[in-house]
């Protein structure tokens, strides 16, 4: 099973490490906080591109999340989920593109940044 | 769905020279906004994006054959149905003939190619912005409901379900969520196999088994040309 946002999940036969904002906890870590969400915890506040909100009255998940506009759903088994941030009213806060690291289908991830110097045409598709 | 097996045969057939990745998790909807496939988003050479997700297809007819006659039936009846409710509607009748057009994607991304931040499809950071999906917190929480849904598929499925239909009515304009639910149910009733993933509703006969508050045929079915696939270029 999962801690904090880091999950590993088994599909299939085989394993991902894979980004997740499912916990089993709200006690997670400025670092986990961004590796599931992309948002920075800085003493500016949570960042991301060039957006930085502050967090006044220090760090908590949970008041970080409120302040990103993040809605929060628990489920009876004990699992947390943290939708992304509603800040703006927009999927996008900021044009700068996120951190995407993916796997492939041999279970290797894979840098979207490593094509950076490079355009980018990324199409999502489904073998439905 | 999520499975790499899924997804290996087609890629495999294609043999592309780009990385395919995997997606499990729906990162794309959540740190982009894709809410359909095909989903298609442009970042240039300094990593900003320059055109948020949007409907786009590759150049040419893709449609293998067996899906082709379905393709064009669909499009017929669309056409008669606006013709019919061109009188009295005209705004719902471009809806349903709309949407982005498939033959032009490509060639907008060439231009792209040719003339970089001065093609006339590459958009400034306040316009890539604005112009990506609408997020209300309700849409937030309709994508915590759909991960949760996901996470808890093989282990319990009865949560599952919940949390699958509160995403659907949580952000209604989010065909991943959907056809994602649709096919990993319509794919067991329908014994899996190659075509198992395409059926995504309920057999015949068995509509009161279906957990979901629609199908394909009942929502995408009946949705415009204009509201499924929206024009953006």
């Amino acid at each position: 099973m999962s801690t904090g946002f880091v999950a590993r999940l088994r599909i299939g036969s085989e394993r991902w490490d894979a980004l997740s904002v499912i916990t089993e906890t709200l006690d997670i870590s400025p670092e986990a906080f961004e590796a599931g969400t992309g948002w920075q915890i800085k003493p500016e506040g949570a960042c991301k591109g060039e957006v930085c909100v502050p967090l006044p009255d220090g760090w908590s998940a949970a008041y970080a999340a409120d302040r990103l506009g993040m809605a929060v759903v628990h489920d009876d088994s004990g699992l947390t989920a943290f939708g992304p941030e509603s800040l703006n009213g927009r999927a996008l806060v900021t044009a700068q593109a996120p951190k995407v690291v993916l796997p492939d289908l041999d279970g290797n991830d894979f840098d979207l940044a490593s094509l950076r110097g490079k355009k980018v045409v990324l199409v999502a598709w489904a073998p439905y | 769905m999520s499975d790499p097996e899924a997804s290996r045969p087609f890629i495999e057939a294609a043999n592309p020279e780009h990385p395919s990745l995997l997606d499990p998790l729906h990162q794309l909807d959540s740190l982009f906004g894709v809410v359909n496939i095909p989903n298609v988003i442009w970042i240039d050479e300094e990593g900003m994006i320059v055109r948020p997700p949007e409907p786009g297809w590759p150049p040419g007819d893709g449609y293998p054959d067996w899906l082709r006659g379905f393709v064009d039936e669909r499009a017929a009846a669309a056409e008669k149905k606006a013709a019919e409710i061109e009188a009295t509607d005209p705004e719902m009748a471009a809806k349903i003939r709309g949407g982005q057009d498939h033959a032009s994607y490509a060639d907008a991304i060439r231009d792209w190619a040719d003339k970089g931040a001065d093609s006339e499809f590459a958009l400034r950071p306040d316009e890539v912005i604005a112009t990506s999906q609408d997020r209300p917190v309700d849409k937030s929480e309709g994508a915590a409901h759909f991960e949760l849904a996901n996470r808890l598929w093989s282990t319990d499925r009865d949560a599952a379900i919940v949390h699958f239909n509160a995403a659907h009515r949580l952000d209604p304009e989010n065909w991943t969520y959907k056809r994602q639910a649709w096919s990993l149910v319509g794919n067991e009733k329908a014994g899996g196999g190659e075509m198992g993933r395409f059926n995504q509703g309920p057999l015949p006969g068995e509509e009161d088994e279906w957990p979901f508050e629609g199908t394909f045929t009942s929502e995408a079915g009946r949705t415009p040309a204009g509201d499924y696939y929206p024009k953006t270029l």
